[in-house]
C-alpha cells in the first residue's frame, strides 16, 4: 500500500534532524495559524499564491531562495564545526549524517538558493526594464515557480522522512547506483531535481521569449539595459543546458528503478559517461548563475557612479562570448578522469580563454567608476566587494584550468575554496546587491543603510576568514568532504575557518535585522518617487511598488539608459500639467494552475521516491487534469478601466512633479 | 506621447501571434511538406533494401536523406524561413545546432580518449608475468 514507506523511515535515533524538523514544522504551523487567525488567507491565496504577476512571482522566488539560504547555511555551519572538532576524533556527526549534510548543502545552495534568487530578480526586473506589462507566458511563470518550490519541499521532507543522498551534490555513480546507495536518498535528490528542473526550464523559455519578443517601442537590442542582456544569455543557457541534466538524471533513475545499465560498473555501463554529461550541464550552469549577477553589477556600478556603463557594446559581446564558450569547457571538471594531453590541453585552453571576456567586464566596471561621482550605498558596496573577491576566485580558477596543476589540486580543499570564492563572491554578492538595489522598487520603501552596511562588512570579512584558510589546507593536501582527519597541520586552518563561519553568520543575522528594522521604519524609508537611487533604466520610471500593469503607457525609448534620457528631457515637460489620454489595459487573470499543478507534482514526486505506484498515477493524472482545465479556460484576461489607470498613474505623477519642482526651487 | 497604444516593436511577432496568410496557402504548404516528407521516407526504406545502387554508398545516402528530411520539417512544419520575422528562429536554430554539435561531438571525442593515460593492454599483461 505505501511502497517502501513505514515507520523506520523516521530517524528516531538521530536527534539533530528530528529536532530541526520539529522546529521548522512548528514555525511553519505557527505562521499558518497566524495567517488563518488574522484572516490573511484569502489575501494570500488571491494575491500571491495564484498570482501570475511577474513582480509577485519574482518576490516569491527570492523569498524561497532566502529561506533555503538559511537551511543551506545551517548545513554549512554544521560542516565547519565538524571539521573544526573532528581532529583525531569522530567529531559530533556520524559519518553518514555528515555525508548527507554536504550533499544537501551543495544541492540546496545551487538549485534552491542561487537559482531561484537570480530567476526571481530577473522575473521581477526584466519586464520593468523592457518597459512591458508582464512576461511572455504569465501562467507558465507561476507553474515554473511552484515546481521549483516542490523540489525544495521534497529536499526538506528528506530531513525527517527517510534520508538524503550521501553522494555529494552531483550524485556520481557508481556510488549513486542502487548497489551502493540502496536507500531513498538518491531518489529524493533525483526526483526533486527533475521536478524543479522542469520549473527552471519553463522559467528559461519564458524569459528568453520575453526579452526577444516583448520590448517596448524603440527598445532595440542595443538599447536594452545590461541586465536584460545577461538575462537573455543566462536563459539561453538554461534552455540549452537543463535538458542535459534532465536526460542524465533520467538515465540514472532508469538504472535505479528499472535495472538499466547506463552508468553501472557491470553489463557495459560506463560511469565516466555520467561525469561527462552532468558537467556538460554543470559548467553552463555556473554561468547561468553568474551572468545575471554580472548584469546586476553593471546596473549598480553605473547607477552609483552616475555614469553610463563604460564599453556597453564590449559588455554585450563579452556576455554573448561567455554564453557560447561556456559550452566548450566542461572537461576541466574531470581532467584527472583519464583523457589524454590533446583533450586536456584543448579544454584547459578554452577554460583560460573564458576568463578573457570576464576580465573585459571587470575593466568595464572599473572604467565606469573612473571619474564618476561614486555613492557608496549598500548595493555599491556589494559590487565593489564582488570585484575584489571575484578577481581572487577567478585567478585561482585560471590556475585550476592548467591540467598539471589540476592534477595536484583536484578534489582538494583548494577547489572547495575556489568555487565558493566565485559563487559567494560572484553570485551571492550579486544577489545581495540586486536585493538591496531593487528592494525599494518591489516594496516601496528602502532598506536600512546602517544595518545593510554592517551586513556587507561582516559577510565580506567573514567570507575571507572562512575560505582563505581552505586554500591553504588544500595546498597542504587536505581533500574535500572529510568527515574527520589526523593531520595536525590542517587543524589550525580549520579552526580559523570555523571562526570565519561565525563572522559570516553575524553577517546573515545583520541582514535579517536589516529587513526587520526597515519594515518597522517603513514610513520613514518610504520611496514616493519610484526612483530612490537616481536610476538610469526604465524600472525607475514607474512608481514603487509598480502598479499591476507596470506602466500606464508603454514608454518610448530613444537611446541607451532610457530613463536617464527621459529625465534629462522631461524635467520641464513633467511640470506642464498635460493630462495624457488614458486607455483600458488588459491584464492576465490570476490562476491557481501553478499551485495545483505543483501540489500534484509533490504527491507524484514523493510517491515515486517511496515506490507508492497508485499515488504516482494519482499525482500524474491530477497534474495532467490541471493542465487540461487550464487549456480549456474561457476567460484569461481582465480589463482595468481607463479611470482606474488614470487614478493610479496621477498619484505617481503628482509625487514626481512635486520632487521636480522642489529640485527646481533649490 | 503619441502612438502609445501599439507599444511593441514592429516587424516582429509576439508569442501566439501568427503571420497573416490565407488558409489556402497554409494548407498548401503543409500538403507539400507532407508529400516531400513521405517521399523522402519511402526513398530511405527503398534504398536500405535495394541492390540497385553501389552497396557502400547506402549509409551515405541514408544520411543525406535524413538531413533532407530535417530540412523539410524545418521549412514546412516549423516555418523556418529567411524572412525578416524569422531572425530569432534562425538564430535559435543555429544556437541549438551549435550546442548539440559541441556536446555530442565533445562527448564522442572525450569518451574515445578516456583510456589515453592507461598503459596499453599488452603492457599490463607483461607486468603480470
Amino acid at each position: 500500500m505505501l511502497g517502501k514507506l513505514d515507520w523506520s523511515a523516521i530517524p528516531f535515533d538521530q536527534p539533530i534532524p528530528l529536532v530541526a524538523g520539529a522546529v521548522v514544522l512548528v514555525a511553519i504551523l505557527g505562521v499558518l495559524a497566524w495567517v488563518v487567525v488574522r484572516g490573511h488567507l484569502p489575501y494570500l491565496w488571491s494575491e500571491w499564491i495564484t498570482s501570475v504577476d511577474h513582480k509577485r512571482i519574482g518576490v516569491m522566488y527570492v523569498l524561497l531562495a532566502s529561506v533555503m539560504l538559511l537551511r543551506g547555511g545551517s548545513d554549512a555551519i554544521m560542516m565547519r564545526i565538524q571539521q573544526a572538532v573532528a581532529y583525531q576524533s569522530q567529531g559530533y556527526l556520524p559519518p553518514e549524517h555528515y555525508n548527507q549534510i554536504f550533499s544537501a548543502h551543495g544541492t540546496i545552495m545551487i538549485f534552491f538558493v542561487a537559482m531561484p534568487f537570480v530567476i526571481g530578480l530577473m522575473n521581477l526586473i526584466v519586464p520593468l526594464q523592457l518597459g512591458v506589462r508582464d512576461v511572455a507566458f504569465p501562467t507558465l511563470n507561476s507553474v515554473g515557480f511552484w515546481l521549483t518550490a516542490t523540489g525544495a519541499l521534497l529536499v526538506n521532507i528528506s530531513l525527517v522522512v527517510g534520508e538524503f543522498a550521501r553522494t555529494g551534490w552531483l550524485a556520481f555513480p557508481p556510488l549513486s547506483e542502487l548497489s551502493y546507495s540502496p536507500g531513498v536518498g538518491v531518489d529524493y535528490y533525483a526526483w526533486s531535481l527533475q521536478i524543479s528542473g522542469v520549473g527552471t526550464l519553463v522559467a528559461g523559455i519564458n524569459l528568453v521569449t520575453t526579452v526577444l519578443k516583448l520590448r517596448t517601442k524603440g527598445m532595440n537590442y542595443l538599447r536594452m539595459p545590461m541586465f536584460c542582456w545577461t538575462t537573455l544569455a543566462s536563459n539561453l543557457l538554461i534552455v540549452a543546458a537543463f535538458p542535459i541534466l534532465t536526460a542524465t538524471l533520467a538515465m540514472l533513475l532508469l538504472d535505479r528503478y528499472l535495472g538499466f545499465h547506463f552508468f553501472t560498473n557491470e553489463a557495459g555501463g560506463n560511469v565516466m559517461m555520467f561525469m561527462n554529461l552532468i558537467w556538460a550541464w554543470g559548467h553552463p550552469e555556473v554561468y547561468i548563475l553568474v551572468l545575471p549577477a554580472f548584469g546586476i553589477f553593471s546596473e549598480v556600478v553605473s547607477t552609483f557612479s552616475g555614469k553610463a556603463l563604460f564599453g556597453y557594446r564590449s559588455m554585450v559581446l563579452a556576455t554573448m562570448a561567455i554564453c557560447v564558450i561556456s559550452f566548450m569547457v566542461w572537461l576541466h571538471h574531470f581532467f584527472t578522469m583519464g583523457a589524454g594531453p590533446d583533450v586536456n590541453a584543448i579544454f584547459g585552453i578554452a577554460s583560460m580563454i573564458i576568463a578573457v571576456p570576464t576580465g573585459v567586464k571587470i575593466y568595464n566596471w572599473l572604467f565606469t567608476m573612473y571619474g564618476g561621482r561614486i555613492r557608496f550605498a549598500t548595493p555599491m558596496l556589494w559590487a565593489v566587494g564582488f570585484m575584489v573577491t571575484f578577481i581572487v576566485g577567478g585567478l585561482t580558477g585560471v590556475l585550476l584550468a592548467v591540467p598539471p596543476a589540476d592534477f595536484m589540486l583536484h578534489n582538494s580543499m583548494f577547489l572547495v575554496a575556489h568555487f565558493h570564492n566565485v559563487i559567494i563572491g560572484g553570485v551571492l554578492f550579486g544577489a545581495f546587491a540586486g536585493f538591496e538595489y531593487w528592494f525599494p522598487k518591489a516594496f516601496g520603501f528602502r532598506l536600512d543603510e546602517r544595518w545593510g552596511k554592517a551586513a556587507f562588512w561582516f559577510t565580506f570579512l567573514g567570507f575571507f576568514i572562512t575560505f582563505m584558510p581552505l586554500y591553504v589546507a588544500g595546498m597542504l593536501g587536505m581533500t574535500r568532504r572529510m568527515q574527520h582527519y589526523d593531520v595536525a597541520a590542517w587543524r589550525p586552518w580549520m579552526l580559523v575557518a570555523a571562526v570565519g563561519m561565525a563572522v559570516l553568520t553575524i553577517g546573515v543575522i545583520c541582514q535579517i535585522v536589516q529587513i526587520v528594522v526597515s519594515i518597522r521604519n517603513r514610513e520613514a524609508l518610504r520611496d514616493r518617487t519610484g526612483d530612490p537611487w537616481d536610476g538610469r533604466s526604465l524600472e525607475w520610471a514607474t512608481s514603487s511598488p509598480p502598479p499591476v500593469f507596470n506602466f500606464a503607457f508603454h514608454p518610448d525609448v530613444r537611446g541607451e539608459d532610457a530613463y536617464w534620457e527621459m529625465k534629462a528631457h522631461a524635467k520641464q515637460q513633467l511640470l506642464e500639467h498635460e493630462e495624457p489620454e488614458y486607455q483600458d489595459i488588459e491584464m492576465p487573470r490570476n490562476s491557481p494552475t501553478g499551485f495545483v499543478c505543483a501540489f500534484f507534482a509533490t504527491i507524484m514526486g514523493f510517491a515515486l521516491i517511496w515506490h507508492i505506484w497508485w499515488m504516482v498515477i494519482l499525482g500524474g493524472l491530477g497534474a495532467f487534469a490541471t493542465f487540461v482545465v487550464f487549456a480549456w479556460r474561457d476567460h484569461d484576461e481582465y480589463v482595468i478601466p481607463a479611470d482606474e489607470v488614470a487614478r493610479i498613474d496621477r498619484t505617481n505623477l503628482e509625487e514626481r512633479r512635486s520632487l521636480v519642482s522642489m529640485a527646481g526651487a533649490v | 506621447m503619441s502612438d502609445q497604444t501599439h507599444g511593441l516593436v514592429k516587424h516582429d511577432l509576439a508569442p501566439g501571434e501568427e503571420e497573416q496568410h490565407s488558409v489556402g496557402t497554409r494548407i498548401l504548404g503543409y500538403v507539400v511538406g507532407l508529400v516531400l516528407a513521405l517521399l523522402l521516407t519511402a526513398t530511405s526504406f527503398f534504398i536500405a533494401g535495394t541492390d540497385l545502387v553501389w552497396q557502400p554508398s547506402i549509409p551515405v545516402a541514408l544520411i543525406v536523406l535524413a538531413i533532407a528530411q530535417m530540412g523539410v520539417h524545418l521549412v514546412f512544419f516549423l516555418h523556418i524561413t529567411t524572412g525578416p520575422d524569422n531572425t530569432n528562429n534562425v538564430l535559435a536554430l543555429a544556437f541549438g545546432l551549435l550546442v548539440v554539435f559541441l556536446v555530442v561531438g565533445g562527448t564522442v571525442w572525450i569518451m574515445a580518449h578516456l583510456n589515453a593515460n592507461m598503459p596499453p593492454m599488452d603492457h599490463i599483461m607483461q607486468m603480470r608475468s
